[in-house]
């Protein structure tokens, strides 16, 4: 079941759901809206992007009267603010406002996981060039309600607020959480 | 939760979901196919700006189709009215119009419990691709909502045919919020 804005907000007051700041006037029917927050990452010198290399990149402080992000490029930004929950599970998309101007927010990878509380990395690409703004509305986040027995996240990505670039040991999956239990039961096995 | 094809087919007969026209021949197991209107709108200008009023022309897609190019945003609009003041929509394209290559939403595939109208598809084709007024472009599924429901009364409530952004209007509310 997806929460209502209403539910949203009346679980924000609650502590069980994370969003900081929270501005009560940006809650809609189903959804609660956030804002870019002032920094994107760019891997524009890089010509071919290497899943299992760590990227050169480029931090841009977005100047007062905006930047305009271009065609065939991902810019790295984040949310402005912390957002999470160890009771709903979250997904983040764009406004249809934003859509509207092909502008977007992730690369379908819209689904948060479970404790995982942070500002989160978005994945921006431009259809056509575009001139956005440090602090605008720019997407929306939705809590889902989940069945079954609630692990905490303990991922790479969930300790990263600032626009995180993939890690290649997570690509491998070198780092997952459980990789180092799985490698103790092994050890005993083998012991 | 989300709700089966014939649950689908059971809340628009008793009036709790609007598919209009409905057909029973677009229903799928849990997901309920819509049309492509035939109206089609772009931005004048190159370069957009979240805080610039960005100007649509509006055009008609002809019978014998349209290319869309990879390099330019088109809104569509669904030919059928839908929506819901009970269920949450979410909407994204068939397979059949995925494997094209043609996104129908762009990261907005997110309906507002109680926007009923013609809803505004977000058109990119990743190659160039030609499409065709009526054909069945999209999907839409409904979700059982958790909590009070307060319905939308937003900007884009009314709309009959593709709207484009009206995202400068959050730049007066800001700067009018500045003011007072």
């Amino acid at each position: 079941m997806i929460l209502t804005g209403t539910e949203i907000a009346a679980n924000v007051a609650a502590g069980r759901i994370c969003i900081d700041p929270f501005d009560p006037h940006m809650t809609n029917p189903n959804s609660h809206n956030y804002r870019l927050g002032p920094v994107l990452r760019t891997m524009e010198r890089t010509e071919v992007l290497d899943s299992v290399q760590a990227p050169e990149f480029e931090d841009v402080l977005i100047p007062p009267d905006g930047i305009v992000l271009r065609p065939n490029l991902v810019y790295l930004g984040t949310t402005l603010e912390r957002i999470g929950s160890e009771w709903y599970v979250p997904s983040l998309i764009g406004r249809s406002s934003v859509g509207r101007l092909g502008l977007y927010l992730q690369i379908s990878a819209d689904l948060g996981q479970l404790g995982a509380e942070h500002h989160w990395t978005l994945e921006l690409a431009a259809v056509q060039p575009i001139r956005v703004y440090a602090g605008m509305t720019i997407g929306q986040v939705s809590f889902w309600e989940p069945i079954g027995e609630k692990v905490r996240y303990c991922g790479y990505y969930g300790t990263r607020s600032d626009p995180a670039p993939w890690s290649p040991e997570a690509v491998i999956g070198w780092n997952r959480p459980n990789h180092g239990q799985l490698s103790s039961v092994e050890r005993q096995e083998s012991q | 939760m989300i709700l089966t094809g014939p649950e689908i087919k059971r809340q628009v007969d008793s009036g709790r979901i609007c598919i209009s026209p409905f057909n029973i021949d677009q229903l799928s197991p849990n997901s309920y196919d819509f049309r492509l209107s035939e109206t089609i709108a772009w931005y004048v200008d190159d370069i957009l700006d979240c805080r610039q009023y960005n100007k649509t022309i509006t055009s008609t897609i002809p019978e014998e189709g349209m290319v869309l190019r990879p390099d330019r945003i088109y809104l569509g609009s669904t030919a059928e009215r839908m929506g819901s003041e009970h269920y949450v929509p979410i909407i994204r394209a068939r397979s059949s119009i995925a494997r094209l290559g043609l996104f129908i939403h762009v990261t907005a595939d997110l309906i507002d419990i109680g926007s009923i109208n013609h809803w505004t598809l977000q058109m990119h084709a990743v190659q160039p691709t030609r499409i065709y007024p009526g054909m069945l472009i999209g999907q839409v599924t409904f979700w059982c909502t958790k909590g009070e429901i307060v319905l939308y009364r937003g900007k884009y409530r009314n709309s009959v045919g593709p709207m484009g952004s009206l995202i400068h209007l959050d730049a007066e509310r800001e700067s009018n919020a500045a003011l007072a």
